[in-house]
């Protein structure tokens, strides 16, 4: 149990930034997650933390101390690895052991130990096989109890679900976050699934190209994104991001995209005018009457999730995804009208979000 | 379309013959080349001397005069309990060295970064470039200046210099094939550089280890060249040495050479097929994810 506090940390390979300014921190008991596409220096963070890597600027703090000239084997943290690294040659008690029987411990309590940990993850009945007997989903157990048998003051997990099937990583997902709540220990997780990242993060971190672009709880990072890359990289269908201009019109202002044009109703936005991105989520457009303000669209393709469908439409010159109950049947080629809530618009100025907007709620 | 199908079918069964008449030849080929030699000496080591004097191109053995006294002879009569002990202590120890020092070098030169290690990587096959015949009579010289040159530990220098690089080879290429990770987790799990080496790479390098001490005995066994420059000493020959020495003496009987050579012969095949066992692959079956 510790927090763990990250300073201007940098870090190059060769020509190569992969970590450059990384400020951070992290609560005790908080469950943090580091979120990005690959290459965005999640994982190479990770190592950092750990003490794999060395940081070439910057410190990393845990409980306020630096930790900075510690090896990993001294800076009490355990990690999980996405390829899960379990030691072939031992069993599976063997390898849950390892690292107490490293640091000392007598066999007694190691025995005690591996014995708790085994009967929490449900992994008692495999204590005697070696990894190669195991189930892909039986292994991932092992690497979690690995790192969870110890206790150690920081949990690192480097997308620990990826290799799961679809089915087994929701039901891992429920249960490492009952885990935490149960054992309420600092957690770093690195992950590039956003679902990963909402569902378990209290705090979540986007990363791109070794920067963090964000920090927040999820709710906060879906609702009001920093920058075009946060709002198109976070939300599932990919939010509506269009290109154009905002010019006053009797008094209204008005978004023109390419072949179509948006009222805006009121937005609170302090520059009326000038090029602008703006950007919608499926679930923010609504179907509306036909009049002469609302835009038509015309629908191209509905993809039916079961639990809800998504119109796929076009929108002028541009695309626009947006969401309707399961019940609700449209036919391709169709034209619709929609409306959108100014307010559950996204604008963006040169990338970066209009701080005006919407920042009442935040 | 019938047809043409039979015409396949016959080009089929022409190619298979063919096939199978290459295959039996080649084998043929090589049990003369190989076996037949092999065979022709142990049935000439195990025959009593008269019998090859009065019969010597019978190739049959018959087992009721099977005759153990060319090994006894050789062993006893003619040093080679010293010769054999000779090269079982030198092949043991340049084992040993080659296994310590390639697996340490080459787990630095596959993990750590350090200054030169590409060139180190690179460089380490450099030595291949000279054939020992090269290298033979300037050691030759320099070891005689420093009276040195008689000395099986000086054999056993050499012999590591010869092997090493081979080892270092093969571990680093097995090496590069073991998970990072694997190591990492290692180290998280709070052991040292040697700790991961020891607790982790080496349990799991046992292959390759395998493959590198069976190499790395068979040259240090069979050398001939140094051992015959560098030894002068009776006492401190090795196997193929007094071999040699056997062969050269005025008494000179085929059979006691035969029963020599046998023994030159059976540890490597002993060995081989012991190891044989450990060179399976696959020993990192189960670490990485299903």
């Amino acid at each position: 149990m510790a927090s763990l506090t990250l300073k201007g940390i940098g870090k190059r390979f060769g020509r190569v930034t992969a970590l450059s300014g990384v400020d951070l921190h992290v609560k005790d008991g908080e469950f943090c997650v580091l979120l990005g596409p690959s290459g965005c220096g999640k994982s190479t963070l990770l190592n950092v933390i750990a003490g794999l890597e060395s940081q070439d600027e910057g410190s990393v703090r845990l409980d306020g101390h630096s930790i900075d000239r510690l090896t990993p084997r001294d800076r009490d943290m355990a990690m999980v690895f996405q390829s899960y690294a379990l030691y072939p040659h031992m069993t599976v008690a063997k390898n849950l052991g390892f690292g107490l029987r490293m640091r000392g411990v007598p066999k007694a309590t190691i025995r005690k130990k591996v014995l708790t940990t085994a009967g929490l993850l449900g992994i008692d009945d495999l204590l005697n096989r070696k990894p190669r007997e195991l189930s892909g989903g039986q292994r991932q157990r092992v690497a979690m109890g690995r790192a969870l048998v110890r206790r150690p003051k920081l949990f690192l997990l480097d997308e620990p679900l990826s290799n799961l099937d679809a089915r087994l990583r929701a039901n891992v997902r429920l249960e490492l976050k009952q885990l935490h709540k149960k054992i309420e220990t600092t957690i770093v997780y690195v992950t590039h699934d956003q679902v990963e990242a909402m569902t378990l993060g209290e705090r979540v971190v986007v990363m791109r190209d070794g920067q963090v672009r964000q920090t927040g709880r999820p709710e906060t990072i879906y609702s009001f994104p920093v920058d075009t890359f946060v709002a198109t990289f976070i939300g599932s269908p990919e939010m509506n991001l269009y290109k154009g201009v905002i010019f006053k019109e009797r008094k209204r202002s008005v978004f023109q995209g390419r072949g179509f044009f948006l009222e805006l109703g009121n937005p609170r936005i302090d520059r009326m005018e000038g090029e602008v991105e703006i950007g919608v989520r499926a679930e923010d457009v609504k179907i509306g009457k036909e009049n002469s303000t609302s835009p038509s669209v015309e629908v191209e393709m509905i993809s039916d999730v079961g639990s809800e469908k998504y119109i796929h439409a076009r929108l002028g010159q541009e695309h626009l995804t947006l969401r309707v109950p399961k019940d609700a049947s449209f036919r391709t080629g169709e034209i619709i009208y929609i409306t959108i809530d100014s307010a559950r618009l996204h604008i963006f100025e040169k990338g970066r979000r209009l701080v005006t907007t919407n920042v009442e709620e935040v | 379309m019938k047809i043409e199908y039979s015409i396949k079918l016959r080009r089929e069964r022409l190619e298979n013959c063919i096939i199978r008449f290459l295959r039996i030849t080649g084998i043929l080929f090589f049990i003369i080349m190989v076996a037949f030699p092999f065979y022709w000496m142990i049935v000439s080591s195990l025959r009593p001397l008269e019998e090859i004097v009065m019969n010597p191109a019978n190739l049959g053995l018959d087992i009721g005069k099977i005759d153990f006294k060319a090994y006894y002879d050789v062993l006893f009569d003619h040093g080679f309990l010293r010769y054999i002990s000779n090269s079982i202590y030198v092949s043991a120890i340049t084992v040993a060295l080659s296994l310590v020092l390639a697996t340490v070098g080459g787990y630095a030169v596959t993990r750590l970064r350090f200054r030169g290690r590409a060139f180190m990587s690179y460089s380490i096959l450099i030595i291949y470039m000279f054939p020992a015949i090269v290298l033979v009579i300037p050691l030759y010289v320099i070891f005689s200046y420093m009276g040195l040159r008689d000395s099986i530990h000086v054999l056993i220098l050499v012999y590591l210099a010869q092997t090493l690089p081979v080892a270092l080879y093969m571990l680093m290429s097995y090496f590069k094939t073991l998970p990072v990770e694997m190591e990492h987790a290692g180290l998280m799990d709070g052991c040292t550089r040697f700790g991961v080496i020891w607790r982790i790479i080496i349990p799991l390098s046992a292959p390759a280890l395998a493959s590198v001490a069976l190499y790395t005995f068979m040259i240090a066994w069979n050398e001939f060249l140094f051992a015959f420059m560098f030894l002068d000493t009776p006492d401190k020959f090795t196997i193929s040495r007094g071999v040699v020495q056997l062969a050269g003496s005025v008494h000179l009987s085929k059979q006691l050479v035969m029963a020599a050579s046998v023994m030159v012969t059976i540890p490597i095949l002993i060995l081989f097929l012991f190891f044989e066992r450990h060179l399976v692959r696959g020993m990192t079956a189960g670490a990485m994810k299903g």
